[in-house]
């Protein structure tokens, strides 16, 4: 890797001892811009999230949430002006999470009781039983 | 002025390439800090799956008032970390130390709300494990959000102590004219691992007080 592939836009910056440090090059405006479009997206979690829009309530909450990450790391934290090294790190921290997620929900999502060894802590029977669910839910 | 006399390690060749490393080896930490909070949310899914009717239940019983200010509060500390960055690298040190005051002060009020519902869940008697005696909420698997609940916010809540007293130690080294535009990698890592917190409270805000 290069010297200049490899530093990032705002490292060649510091490079410069001799010329006027930019004073203009670097703009606040996308951190507002980022900071008004997080507060949209609070205020929208928000709302949908008081619907109580059943399955499809984790699903927009989520969608939101990543949402809003992809915002603060892309440009709060820089990612978008970052070397490949720094967001393969990122990324491939994200890579793991979803394989921990996605397989032991997977397997708690597919078990059934004739599969299920005895002992185990799901799975056997409804741990949430029928009459529950007429278990008063306050709005 | 030039670059700051001992800034750069004797094994690095250049002020570009170390900085490449603390910021790599920044990211390196704030991957194993993902995977930290990536087991609590793993276990949050697979509790969640097994009792939905208990953790809706729970949820709707936390202060969704408190959790949406704390959420704005984050946020906008965020926001201000990023301003100080930013005034930083333009040479404005006096601005950056201003918005590193706000940032610090935002913390505080985060605590401060969550030290609130933390009392209502105490008097409520809505504690983790065996201790849960919530009468609101009498269903199995209330308890098992609770203590997701405590350690979720509790292990965030530390997280949040740990950033305002790196922010407090970097305002410090901003006070005494150590970041400008030709160095400013802490002030800038520092920045990084508040965004983390604020990046973890963005999931937990809508998984604990909006199911």
């Amino acid at each position: 890797m290069s010297e200049e592939s490899g530093a990032s836009g705002h490292a060649s910056a510091t490079l410069h001892p001799g010329g006027e440090p930019g004073k203009h090059a670097h703009s606040a405006i996308p951190y507002v811009v980022v900071w008004i479009a997080l507060l949209f997206f609070t205020v929208l979690t928000y709302l949908t999230g008081k619907q109580h829009l059943g399955h499809w309530a984790l699903f927009i909450a989520l969608a939101i949430a990543c949402t809003k990450s992809a915002l603060v790391a892309l440009i709060f934290m820089h990612l978008k002006e970052s070397s490949g090294m720094t967001r393969l790190v990122f990324v491939t921290s994200l890579v793991f999470v979803g394989l921990l997620l996605f397989f032991t929900v997977g397997d708690v999502a597919t078990r059934f009781t004739p599969a299920t060894p005895a002992g185990a802590p799901f799975g056997t029977e409804r741990s949430q039983p029928e009459g529950l669910l007429e278990h008063e839910m306050p709005e | 002025m030039g670059i700051p006399e001992g800034i750069i390690g004797h094994h690095f060749s250049s002020l570009a390439r170390q900085n490449e490393a603390m910021r790599l080896g920044m990211w390196l930490f704030l991957a194993t800090e993902i995977l930290l909070f990536a087991g609590l949310f793993t276990g949050y899914a697979v509790y969640r799956f097994e009792f939905p009717l208990a953790f809706a239940d729970g949820s709707r019983h936390l202060n969704l008032a408190a959790g949406t200010v704390n959420t704005v509060v984050l946020i906008t500390s965020s926001f201000t970390v990023a301003l100080a960055i930013h005034f930083a690298r333009t040479d404005r040190p006096r601005a950056a130390a201003v918005c590193l005051v706000l940032t610090i002060l935002m913390a505080l009020a985060f605590l401060g709300i969550k030290a609130i519902e933390y009392t209502e869940h105490f008097h409520e008697r809505a504690l983790p494990g065996k201790f849960y005696a919530f009468k609101e909420v009498p269903i199995p698997g209330a308890a098992m959000f609770y203590s997701l609940y405590f350690l979720m916010t509790g292990l965030h809540g530390l997280h949040v102590v740990i950033g305002m007293s790196v922010l407090t130690w970097i305002l410090w080294r901003t006070l005494q004219g150590r970041y400008s535009s030709r160095y400013y990698t802490g002030l800038e890592l520092g920045g990084l691992y508040w965004h983390l917190v604020d990046l973890i409270w963005i999931f937990l805000y809508p998984l604990l007080y909006l199911i």
